[in-house]
């Protein structure tokens, strides 16, 4: 597949208005790409998937899906859902509850004769694996999961040029789950159109998505691949949407001396006087000394045990909870105890932490990521 | 047992039903879909004819519509039409009567259907009309069953609009509740009895009959 058929196909999005709710956002998602939208719930996530179904008009906005020109407010162009070809599977389905599995899935196949309608629409039921016997059924008489494939089967049988899910594993048990992972993740190697996933579980948007892009309150906060979002989030609200735990205080203190890296004071948020602890972290050269700093410092930036890369410093766990294969460990500094770190850890080292016990720890410098704090409250645009 | 007055009483339910169903239908699913400000009196409005004496909608439609009225004048001189005491005012006077009966039972049973599955519709690639047919109006079928039978059974029954309007003009307006009062103004309790039973029977068997088809349709989703 060449990447100018890619682009061909691909999405782009800009909107932005203010009533009836504020929605803010520019991004893109190439064909075959999944794309998750994640933020809290209210943060306009399934308004932006109606905007884009064209089930509501953006104040101002352009979508284009490859060619097509689906909106642009300039224009006054605003195609209505039945000329889009979009795909989209709702948050509780909305299957229609008089109809049979294979009813509701022919529904969207209404421009082909009758007999080639039922045809294709049990062809694609076969696709999500629903038996001859549960396509006969109404909705009322299959379980979620089952609801949820013939959900996905009839936005699959509209032919979309671009597929949207609405929270599609809220309202199913872990193991229908399991094998929508496994559908989805055939489905795109099958299908080479945008595909866009709501939601607000961010194990699930990281597990399934090539990009994400994080939103609250109306607008997009940033877009890009999840480990880069988890590495270098914008800013710090971002970095708690996505559930970074080790999130730290700071003020910038300058260049070290040694080319490329600078000093950053460690502040605790109580404020109180500790002393210098200072921390020799990556400069890019951005932030003015004296700058008041957020930063955080993704998991695997935290390394147990004193000799190695970094800082050492002393700490005692405060917490330490074995949960299945993992451990959930707080750690508070020796230093400072005011501040306590989250730290997650698998395989033979897990087994020898316990509370009470008094430990060393690094952190990784290169992972260390500084963002500037700002006055202006995040997610307001200056215009 | 009157027979004239009982075939008149089922003619005048016939078409009233079928003169009314369709607009009422689509007037309800609009009240149902749509919201403005003005909407509670358009509401309170449908709902007037059930709170008010039927002598009293009788008494004002025969004031607006009688031979006298500037209206009734007006379609009397030029189509001919008389509006008053005769079939045509019965149907009217019906009509009006029985727009709450049919409008509140199918807005409810509209308002029932989640928005969500028009959406889904639209989304599918249906228009508004095939949404319509397709999916709301299946959905709204039990409600808009029981309307049916309410209309029906509330037209064989209605007696004081009927009486304002068409007077007791035997073959022409004298209906099956008119004929039991007359019987009954008579003395001839015999013939009351068996016309008010009968009407009574048909009623309560008509009642039953949709409250069962409607649980039927309920228990397939």
């Amino acid at each position: 597949m060449s990447g100018d058929q890619h682009t061909a196909r691909a999405l782009r999005v800009d909107v932005a208005q203010t009533e009836p709710m504020p929605l803010h956002g520019r991004f893109e998602c190439a064909a075959g790409e999944l794309l998750a939208l994640v933020g809290p719930s209210g943060a306009g996530k399934t308004s932006m998937l109606r905007v884009l179904a064209g089930l509501m008009r953006p104040q101002r906005g352009r979508i284009e899906v490859g060619t097509q020109l689906w909106c642009d407010s300039e224009q006054g162009i605003f195609l209505p859902p039945q000329r889009r070809h979009v795909g989209l599977v709702f948050q509780n389905y909305a299957l229609m509850p008089h109809l049979s599995a294979l009813d509701n899935v022919a529904l969207a196949l209404l421009h082909l004769p009758a007999r080639e309608c039922s045809a294709q629409a049990r062809r694609w039921l076969d696709h999500v694996h629903l038996s001859l016997e549960q396509q006969q059924r109404r909705p009322g008489a299959l379980s979620g999961g089952q609801q949820q494939r013939v959900a996905v089967a009839r936005a699959l049988a509209r032919e979309p040029r671009l597929l949207l899910l609405d929270e599609p594993f809220s309202a199913v048990d872990q193991m229908s789950r399991q094998a929508l992972y496994r559908l989805l993740a055939d489905l795109r190697s099958d299908l080479d159109i945008p595909i866009l996933l709501v939601t607000h579980d961010l194990n699930e948007a990281r597990l399934l998505a090539d990009r994400l892009v994080v939103m609250d309150a109306g607008s997009v906060l940033q877009e890009g691949p999840p480990e880069h979002i988890h590495r270098a989030p914008r800013n710090a609200r971002v970095a708690d949407l996505v559930g970074i735990h080790n999130r730290f205080q700071g003020v910038w203190v300058g260049p070290s001396g040694k080319a490329g890296w600078g000093l950053l004071k460690w502040v605790s948020a109580a404020g109180g006087d500790n002393g210098d602890m200072l921390l020799e972290v990556r400069d890019k050269g951005k932030i003015k000394p004296g700058q008041p700093v957020n930063w955080v410092v993704p998991g695997d930036g935290i390394l147990l045990g004193a000799d190695g890369i970094g800082q050492a410093l002393e700490a005692t766990v405060s917490d330490a909870r074995h949960l299945g294969e993992i451990t959930l460990a707080s750690l508070t500094l020796q230093h400072d105890p005011q501040i306590s770190l989250r730290i997650t850890l698998a395989g033979p080292q897990r087994r020898r932490i316990a509370s009470g016990d008094r430990l060393a720890l690094r952190l990784d410098p290169a992972l260390v990521h500084v963002m500037p704090l700002h006055q202006r409250p995040p997610g307001l645009s200056p215009d | 047992m009157d027979w004239q007055a009982f075939s008149l009483s089922i003619e005048l339910a016939a078409v009233t039903l079928l003169v009314l169903l369709p607009p009422g239908v689509l007037g309800a699913r609009w009240l149902a879909r749509t919201r403005f400000s003005g909407k509670a009196w358009i509401e309170a409005f449908v709902v007037l004819p059930l709170v008010l004496p039927p002598t009293v909608l009788g008494y004002y439609l025969l004031v607006s519509l009688g031979a006298g009225s500037p209206f009734g004048a007006w379609m009397l001189d030029t189509f001919d039409i008389r509006m008053t005491f005769n079939f045509a005012g019965l149907l009217i006077a019906s009509l009006v009567f029985n727009i709450p009966f049919i409008v509140q039972p199918v807005q409810r049973a509209f308002e029932a259907i989640p928005e969500n599955l028009a959406e889904a519709a639209a989304v599918c690639g249906l228009s508004g009309w095939q949404t319509f047919w397709r999916v709301e109006l299946p959905l709204a079928w039990p409600g808009i069953l029981s309307a049916m039978v309410l209309t029906f059974v509330h037209t064989l029954g209605e007696f004081g609009v009927v009486l304002m309007m068409g007077g007791s003009i035997p073959g022409e307006t004298k209906t099956v509740a008119i004929a039991i009062y007359d019987r009954v103004q008579s003395f001839d309790l015999a013939g009351a009895d068996r016309m008010a039973l009968l009407l009574l029977a048909l009623s309560l068997g008509a009642v039953a009959a949709s409250f069962f088809a409607s649980a039927r349709l309920a228990a397939r989703r």
